[in-house]
């Protein structure tokens, strides 16, 4: 396993070399070398990952310098609401009743003008929940009076008011949910979505990972995830870093000093376009649907970033 | 076991367990002859809450990135606040013995950010105060009615204790201009907990924040405002609405002419934030639900 390690990183090294030196942050970082770190995911993995390789050079104390990389988790927050699971249905449904039963009975007067039209047509639809509620009507003789009393009245007015608008909900599905375009930012709209890209590793191969590049010199962190996520992604979109503290931190070998920070990110509007060469393809995916498409310790090392739901 | 036994015991077991023991004691009723039933009837959510829903998918995690400070080592030890006497003097011993320089608890830092406690709305407090109602309590009751409406809080609403309702706020002080009394009824306050909270920020920010004249956000202090004050150390936000306001609730809209007088309100945010800098948490969790703030 280790021979294999140092051929592949020997053979990525030849590629990339030229390449990275622009990445590579010269200044130390001391925090990353105290005992005390203690953010948030750490995952040690030991085999190939979509990341640039780590620098040979050495500091002054013999040890190798740490190499530091943003990475953006670019998440659209859910756009409808969720739809309640089978349980929740019958808990509220079981709830509303009890309160339908139990409610201090409703002030008509307050209101409305006694016998206007906008009473009866409450009155109808009153009935009509409370029949959604508990069955059919009670056929005792009181209620029987009343609702022959009421029901014509009730007629008329829906005749006078002209009959209800129509209501037309939309569907809450997507229609790119049926023809599984995973691009659209209006699909799995009760979810958060998290961009994915296909894009080069230092080796040249193309694997799903999140938005990813290197530090400028004297540049901070957070600016550089927003450098770097315009750089991959292209400056059609409107995004904001939700903080200016990583949300966890990858480190894909341990025998190298490579970390890349995690910043989570929020799409406001607009879409994502690659460029074609660096970054070839895109994808609007949910936490579950990520895992599949990326490699096991890339996914082991970002799977408690995302939100589960 | 034989079949004659498993028959015995399907018997037994039909007689004590199998059948549903049925009520034949009447119930007993309660002082205007309504039967009480023999279990507690509470009434609990009724409705899935979109803000709530809203709070904990989206809002919970970047209110914990954003608040979130780093402390790799461990607080030093607060100061220990000097007594004004020497609690060891046998003529102070069980004296009144403030701290010096008054009271610090909004000198506190706050808690450690953990995923635990983000900061998170609490409840909604709804207060006017009407200076008619001096002159003559029933004033209050225009007030009251449109709390009720726009709360949907009773006293003890669906045999839940903790609810309290819309309350009457009496006077604390005496006036200084001496226009009321100690204890003379002078307000309306109401709490909003749960689904029921959310729902009226929805309806705030939806529908009335909106339509306001003029209106650039909910005012806030400039940066140079210290965080160790008092106001700046609690977890809440308020804001004032203007009389002509409450006819924008879609509640009062239906009916406007109920209401003989229109009254502005006081509108709190309370959160559980704390210590110092608690405000600002609060605000940037307000802010999340699209209520807009601005530099006075």
């Amino acid at each position: 396993m280790g021979q294999q390690l140092f051929d592949l990183y020997s053979v990525v090294l030849m590629f990339s070399r030229s390449a990275l030196s622009s990445c590579r942050v010269s200044r130390k970082v001391q925090c990353l070398s105290s005992p005390t770190r203690s953010l948030a995911s750490v995952a040690s993995t030991s085999s190939a990952i979509p990341s640039p390789p780590p620098p040979r050079q050495k500091s002054a104390s013999g040890t190798l310098k740490p190499v530091l990389n943003t990475a953006v988790i670019l998440t659209r927050s859910p756009i409808i609401t969720r739809t309640p699971t089978p349980f929740e249905r019958t808990y509220f449904g079981y709830h509303a009743r009890i309160q339908r039963a139990l409610h201090n009975p409703f002030p008509y007067d307050f209101y409305f003008k006694p016998g206007s039209l906008l009473e009866g047509r409450f009155r109808e639809k009153e009935r009509e929940r409370e029949r959604e509620a508990f069955g059919g009507p009670r056929k005792t003789s009181t209620t029987a009076e009343e609702g022959a009393e009421d029901a014509p009245a009730a007629a008329k007015d829906v005749e006078v008011l002209g009959g209800e608008e129509e209501v037309t909900t939309v569907p809450r599905e997507h229609e790119s949910d049926r023809n599984g375009d995973v691009k659209d930012l209006n699909r799995q709209g009760e979810r958060n979505l998290h961009l994915l890209i296909l894009g080069k590793n230092a080796s040249g191969k193309h694997v799903w990972r999140f938005p990813q590049g290197g530090l400028e010199q004297d540049e901070l962190l957070h600016e550089a995830a927003q450098r770097d996520l315009h750089a991959e992604c292209g400056a059609k979109m409107d995004t904001w870093i939700v903080s200016r503290n990583p949300i966890g931190v990858h480190q894909p070998s341990p025998e190298e000093q490579l970390y890349v920070f995690f910043y989570k990110a929020r799409i406001l509007s607009g879409q994502v376009h690659p460029d074609g060469n660096n970054v070839t393809d895109f994808a609007w995916l949910t936490k579950q649907e990520i895992e599949p498409r990326v490699e096991r310790p890339y996914w082991l090392g970002i799977k408690d970033m995302l939100a589960d739901f | 076991m034989s079949a004659a036994a498993a028959t015995a015991t399907r018997a037994v077991a039909q007689t004590t367990r199998g059948r549903i023991k049925l009520i034949k004691k009447p119930l007993r009723r309660d002082r205007y002859g309504l039967p009480i039933p023999h279990v507690d009837i509470i009434v609990r959510d009724t409705h899935l809450s979109r803000l709530q829903d809203h709070y904990h998918n989206t809002l919970r995690d970047d209110l914990m990135y954003m608040t979130y400070k780093h402390e790799p080592a461990s607080r030093k030890p607060q100061k220990q606040a000097k007594l004004r006497f020497d609690p060891e003097d046998p003529y102070t011993k069980h004296r009144f013995n403030p701290p010096k320089g008054g009271n610090t608890w909004f000198k506190q830092l706050p808690p450690p950010t953990t995923s635990e406690n983000v900061v998170q709305l609490e409840r909604i407090q709804l207060h006017t105060m009407l200076e008619s109602a001096v002159a003559s309590r029933a004033n209050l009751l225009t007030a009251i009615m449109a709390f009720r409406t726009l709360s949907g809080e009773s006293r003890e609403a669906g045999g839940r204790h903790t609810a309290e309702g819309v309350q009457i706020v009496t006077a604390r002080t005496l006036g200084g201009k001496g226009w009321a009394r100690r204890g003379q009824p002078i307000g309306v306050k109401v709490d909003l907990k749960g689904p029921k909270m959310y729902d009226f920020l929805g309806t705030l920010v939806d529908f009335v924040l909106p339509k306001l004249r003029d209106y650039n956000g909910l005012p806030m202090e400039g940066p140079s405002r210290p965080l160790d004050s008092p106001s700046a150390a609690t977890g809440v936000v308020s804001f004032g609405l203007p009389p002509y306001a409450l006819q924008f609730f879609p509640q009062i809209e239906v009916n406007p002419d109920m209401y003989p007088e229109h009254f502005g309100m006081h509108i709190h945010f309370i959160t559980n934030a704390t210590g110092v800098g608690a405000q600002n948490k609060a605000r940037a969790l307000i802010s999340g639900f699209q209520v807009p703030f601005s530099r006075a």
